[in-house]
């Protein structure tokens, strides 16, 4: 699991690229550290090359989206892969994120 | 001359002495270890089933409990509206014993003078079953005050929680043990107006109590919050209804037990052995949520002990016997001695001596072929043959519960040591593999047993194997042994084994399990390298080519372990055997195997281990044809599932397994996962609100839900002290 966070035009966007299981999650929620304290702002998450999420992935997002919430920011779930939009639907994510198609 | 034979026939004589007692000892500390080793896993057993069986009753009559308080709180709105209806109570009780079959009878019961009309003021109509139908009667009469009873008067003091009365023996309606469930129902102005019941009958509970499965002559009881036994295993049926401190009274010397009593009465858990009249018993106790009430479950220490004492008697037996023999051989040799008064002579004694040994040592290992007569799907032989010197080699096999299990080893060295060594791992095999079914598992227990021995240095090269005479599954681990011959029609070859490490070496040793699938007329041949490695008078070894010469899938076990010893013998030829030489030969014949595949996976809880599942999903997925999307979303169910073993099942630090079974059928795909961690049932986990909004949306609780929703079906059993949770999804 790769995490790669690219900052432009006061949008921090960042690429994960891999399996986001439950071995890994506390590696990426530490990667994703800067999203949050950024929160304030315009945040991407770019699932293009996101495979797999379960639910310790899911939490990591809700956690990103709190975050924004409460500090008044944005964020924008880019790209995910039919099999994860499935599990955002079964989890009633679809309604907690705003989902875009490049 | 005549006195130096005196001096030699004395020190013969010295040395034979010497022997017998340095074997008794032997025998003596040997049979000690292993007493005391079975006694503690006997002793373990008999509380873990004690607490399942509590456990199980507990969670039965929890339910019955919860369903009756839900039954009677759902009514009490009702109730309330139905107090200025008094008319309408007959119908009202009777509809509430009609819907809740676990209800034997219901009142309505009015605070008396609630009502001014002369024929409601005293007025409390009760419906009951009576053989096939629902009966109604108004218990309000001249000789039955009902408001001094303790139904209704604690009822009306009760509050919402309701009063669970203490039990009585119900002598009007089938003299059947009560008990009664109250709660106050209150007027639209907030009075008490009347108290709503249910009686529940608890002669079930006694017949439940009856059928547990353990240990027969155990006392089995349910004690309410007073001490009454409410109920009993039938056979202490006279013991119902009585107070347990009184029954404690009533006998000499029961201090223990007593204390043990005061210890129940005061919603305590525990467990405590307790002297009573000569006899001793374990008791274990706990308390039933909610009631207040206990349950206890009283076993008699010899029964707990009982195969244990056989067992002992047997290998008593064999032993005198050994000794017997040693004896007599020494006498024997003794005389021959004074006959040849020769050197040799005291080499030859040795020998014979070491050879008794070992005899006894192989008359422990099953040799009455063929061992399953009126079984035809699996055609097995064995064989040890003897070196001059006694050696450590074994095999031992068993059929339980539809499953082969086998295994073949060979201790380090050789000698009296070596022997004892291999008699103990042979009772190790037989002790583990009565109640586990993972070779891993298996090989995992014996190595940590063995390393605590501690024994020198000593270690065993050892395979286990357990062979799913259904399916023709076999699940096997390797601990250094030599990899068995697989036998197939198409092709012979050495089985692939991951090598690990030989039993005793290391503590922390994280043995990999292996399976593969035997197709009908497959077989498998192990050996020890007393074969591979048996040396000519030119030095040249057997070999593994010779011996896949000798190997053809086509002929009976028997006839394999014939051709192999007369092909070794004759390449040996006149050089001494210098190892004990072991095989142990079977052929799985089933030609309607059962159409489901099993692949299995054992993980240690590390969380790092996750991704393994990955993997072992793709299998599976392979196997049962599935697509991806199928197969990534049961990657998620069973990440999670098993997450919550890994975070949850064992205490922080502590070293556990969790097993992970995939069984896959033509129409269905099951995943059994099970844990010998703490009781935790997730499926008792309320489903996440995945509706709600951002804000009171919680961060976590998704996992179970996504099994829930992914699976058809989910279901939680504790079964022997494991958690086993079986996902099902269907594939048609």
């Amino acid at each position: 699991m790769e995490v790669k966070i690219i900052e432009k035009d006061n949008v921090l966007t960042a690429q994960l690229n891999g399996r986001l299981d439950t071995a890994v999650s506390p590696e990426v929620s530490s990667a994703l550290q800067p999203l949050i304290d950024n929160a304030d702002k315009t945040l991407v998450l770019d699932c293009k090359d996101l495979s797999y999420i379960s639910s310790s992935g899911l939490r990591i997002f809700l956690t990103v989206r709190k975050a924004a919430a409460a500090k008044g920011g944005k964020v924008v779930v880019k790209d995910i892969n039919t099999e994860i939009r499935q599990v955002f639907m079964m989890t009633g994510f679809l309604n907690l994120f705003e989902i875009q198609e490049s | 001359m005549e006195l130096n034979k005196h001096r030699s026939e004395l020190s013969t004589m010295l040395m034979g002495v010497l022997l017998v007692v340095v074997a008794i000892v032997t025998l003596g500390v040997t049979s000690l270890v292993q007493y005391v080793h079975t006694r503690n896993i006997l002793m373990e057993e008999a509380e873990r089933r004690a607490q399942d069986n509590i456990d199980h009753v507990e969670a039965e009559f929890t339910l019955v409990v919860d369903l009756v308080e839900s039954a009677l709180r759902n009514n009490v709105w009702s109730a309330s509206v139905l107090v200025s209806y008094p008319d309408s109570l007959w119908a009202f009780t009777r509809g509430i014993v009609v819907d809740n079959p676990f209800i034997y009878g219901s009142s309505m019961a009015m605070v008396p003078g609630y009502h001014r009309k002369e024929q409601f003021k005293v007025f409390a109509p009760y419906a009951h079953r009576e053989e096939d139908s629902v009966v109604s009667v108004q218990l309000g009469t001249e000789e039955y005050d009902y408001a001094s009873q303790e139904w209704f008067a604690e009822g009306v003091k009760a509050g919402e929680k309701g009063h669970w009365s203490e039990p009585y023996f119900d002598e009007g309606g089938g003299n059947k043990l009560m008990t009664t469930y109250s709660v106050p129902v209150h007027d639209h102005r907030g009075r008490v107006a009347a108290v709503l019941t249910a009686d529940v009958a608890l002669d079930w509970v006694s017949d439940r109590l009856g059928r547990l499965e353990d240990y027969p002559f155990a006392l089995k009881m349910l004690v309410s919050e007073t001490g009454q036994i409410m109920a009993s295993s039938p056979q202490y049926e006279s013991l119902r209804r009585k107070n347990i401190m009184e029954v404690a009274d009533e006998m000499e010397n029961a201090e223990e037990f007593k204390e043990v009593n005061r210890g129940m009465l005061a919603g305590e858990e525990g467990s405590a052995p307790v002297h009573l009249q000569g006899k001793l018993y374990y008791v274990y106790y706990d308390k039933v949520q909610k009631t207040g009430w206990s349950m206890s479950i009283t076993i008699p220490v010899e029964e707990i002990y009982g195969d244990l004492r056989k067992l002992n008697l047997q290998v008593g037996a064999l032993q005198t016997l050994g000794v017997l023999m040693l004896i007599l051989i020494l006498v024997v040799t003794i005389r021959n001695l004074r006959k040849m008064a020769d050197i040799n002579a005291k080499k030859n004694r040795m020998d014979s001596e070491l050879h008794v040994a070992n005899t006894l040592q192989m008359a422990m290992l099953p040799k009455d072929f063929p061992p399953f007569p009126e079984r035809n799907d699996i055609d097995i032989f064995a064989r040890v043959v003897p070196a001059r010197e006694v050696g450590g080699d074994l095999y031992d096999f068993f059929i339980r519960d539809e499953r082969l299990y086998f295994c073949i080893g060979d201790v380090s060295g050789k000698g009296v040591p070596a022997s004892l060594i291999m008699s103990v791992t042979r009772s190790l095999f037989r002790t583990v593999a009565g109640h586990e079914k993972s070779p891993v598992r298996i090989v995992s227990s014996m190595n940590q047993n063995l390393v605590e021995m501690n024994v020198n240095d000593m270690f065993v090269t050892f395979f286990c194997g357990v062979l799913d005479m259904q399916t023709g599954h076999l699940r096997y681990c390797n601990a250094g042994h030599n990899a068995p011959v697989l036998l197939d029609k198409d092709q012979s070859a050495p089985l692939s084994v991951i090598p690990n490490l030989p039993l005793g070496i290391l503590p922390s040793m994280n043995f990999e399990e292996q399976e593969i699938d035997m197709t009908s007329g497959a077989g498998l041949f192990l050996y020890t390298d007393g074969l591979t490695e048996a040396e000519n008078q030119a030095l040249e070894l057997f070999g593994e080519e010779r011996m896949m010469k000798v190997l053809q899938p086509d002929q009976t076990a028997t006839v394999m372990v014939e051709r192999m010893t007369e092909a070794v013998q004759s390449f040996v030829g006149e050089a001494p055997q210098s190892d004990d030489l072991t095989m142990l030969h079977f052929r799985y014949l089933n030609d309607t195997p059962m159409e489901k595949t099993e692949r299995h996976l054992i993980l240690h809880n590390d969380i790092q281990q996750i991704p393994q599942l990955a993997e072992f999903v793709e299998t599976v997925g392979s196997l049962a044809h599935l697509g991806s999307a199928m197969a990534m979303s049961l990657n998620l169910a069973l990440e999670e599932a098993v997450t919550n073993v890994i975070m949850y099942a064992y205490p922080p630090g502590a070293d556990g397994l969790v097993d992970i079974e995939a069984i896959i059928r033509k129409d269905e795909l099951q995943f059994i996962i099970s844990d010998s961690g703490t009781p935790f049932d997730p499926t008792a986990a309320p489903d996440a609100d995945v509706t709600l909004d951002l804000e009171d949306r919680p961060i976590g609780g998704l996992g179970i839900f996504l099994v829930r929703n992914i699976m058809d079906k989910v279901h939680y059993q504790r079964t022997d002290g494991k958690n086993i949770l079986t996902m099902s999804k269907n594939l048609l």
